[in-house]
């Protein structure tokens, strides 16, 4: 075997290798739907007041990702936030101090079945918060189980848990 | 020689097929080492200081518990839903140990231990852990700050990514 058919194997063996982690990682229609929906949550959370949305607009721009009897469980200590008006109701309180912090969605992983109308999604939530007399920003990561459902073709949101990873 | 072919000479060396298979080469030898053997790392946060400062960049090594279980005193990556966001802890109780912290002071099977890394430190008060097969007990450097603000507890050793050796 020469040098240079080594070499062209190598490479194929790359490429190959490139094609089938490509091909393993692939997301499915539902799966892009769901992540797009998360991605959309997010930045509707992160947009300040600023683009000329009142805060009850952005309450119920929030709230529309939640299914109408979402539960929200932070863990102990804090007790269930149950229902979307209830949600938005706290959203709406807590409007004018979220210009202080950015939230990212980091490593979400989505399980569902080919065709169903919900899906388990596993992700890290992180809070940077950025201190306004000094400037320094502090992280506040935590995991959190999601719930999400399809109804009427729309990803929304059932269930939220806070996941102890230190307990 | 001029200056055109000299540059040409320097980024594509003299034999530019060569060049590019050693580039592809170093590419995916750089994507395999990054991501599944040395994975580089930015501290966030004050709960790690002294010995990590917010903002330093480390190195975990995903292999370093492939021959030997976590040991105390070694400062671990722990996951959270996925390696993009993680803990950073010292471990200071092993699989099947009792712990309390009193006053600040940590014991492990009542006897106190002895932490040199510590420079400031709080009365914390713990009660009495006791970690099953599977679980270690981590905790940051920084016992100066209030126990409220900082994460620490026991963790399965599934969730344990790595070493911070850097």
């Amino acid at each position: 075997m020469t040098r240079r058919s080594v070499l062209s194997a190598v490479i194929l063996l790359v490429l190959l290798a490139a094609g089938i982690f490509a091909w393993r990682s692939r997301a499915t229609p539902d799966e892009r739907a769901i992540q797009g929906r998360l991605d959309a949550l997010r930045n509707e959370v992160n947009a300040s007041t600023k683009d000329g949305l009142g805060t009850a607009l952005r309450a119920a721009q929030i709230g529309s990702y939640f299914t109408d009897d979402a539960v929200v469980e932070l863990g102990e200590g804090a007790a269930p936030i149950k229902g979307r008006d209830t949600l938005m109701g706290m959203v709406a309180r807590l409007q004018p101090r979220t210009a202080a912090f950015r939230m990212d969605l980091d490593d979400i992983t989505i399980d569902m079945a080919p065709g169903s109308t919900a899906a388990d999604v596993l992700l890290t939530a992180s809070f940077v918060r950025r201190n306004i007399s000094t400037g320094e920003e502090s992280l506040d990561a935590r995991e959190y189980a999601l719930v999400m459902t399809k109804a009427d073709g729309t990803w929304r949101i059932s269930r939220i848990t806070a996941i102890d990873t230190l307990r | 020689m001029s200056t055109g072919s000299l540059t040409r000479r320097v980024v594509f060396g003299r034999d530019p097929r060569r060049t590019l298979v050693r580039v592809l080469v170093l590419a995916f030898l750089s994507f395999i080492i990054f991501k599944w053997v040395l994975i580089p790392i930015r501290a966030e946060g004050i709960s790690m200081e002294p010995t990590y400062r917010s903002g330093s960049l480390n190195l975990v090594n995903r292999l370093a518990y492939r021959s030997r279980p976590p040991d105390r005193g070694d400062i671990v990556a722990i996951k959270l839903a996925g390696p993009h966001v993680l803990y950073v802890k010292r471990i200071i109780g092993l699989p099947g140990e009792h712990l309390v912290i009193e006053r600040g002071q940590v014991y492990i099977n009542g006897a106190p231990l002895p932490e040199s890394y510590v420079k400031n430190r709080r009365g914390w008060d713990v009660p009495e852990v006791t970690l099953t097969s599977r679980e270690y007990f981590v905790i940051g450097d920084n016992r100066g700050m209030r126990a409220a603000d900082h994460d620490f507890g026991r963790v399965d050793v599934s969730r344990i990514l790595g070493k911070v050796i850097f």
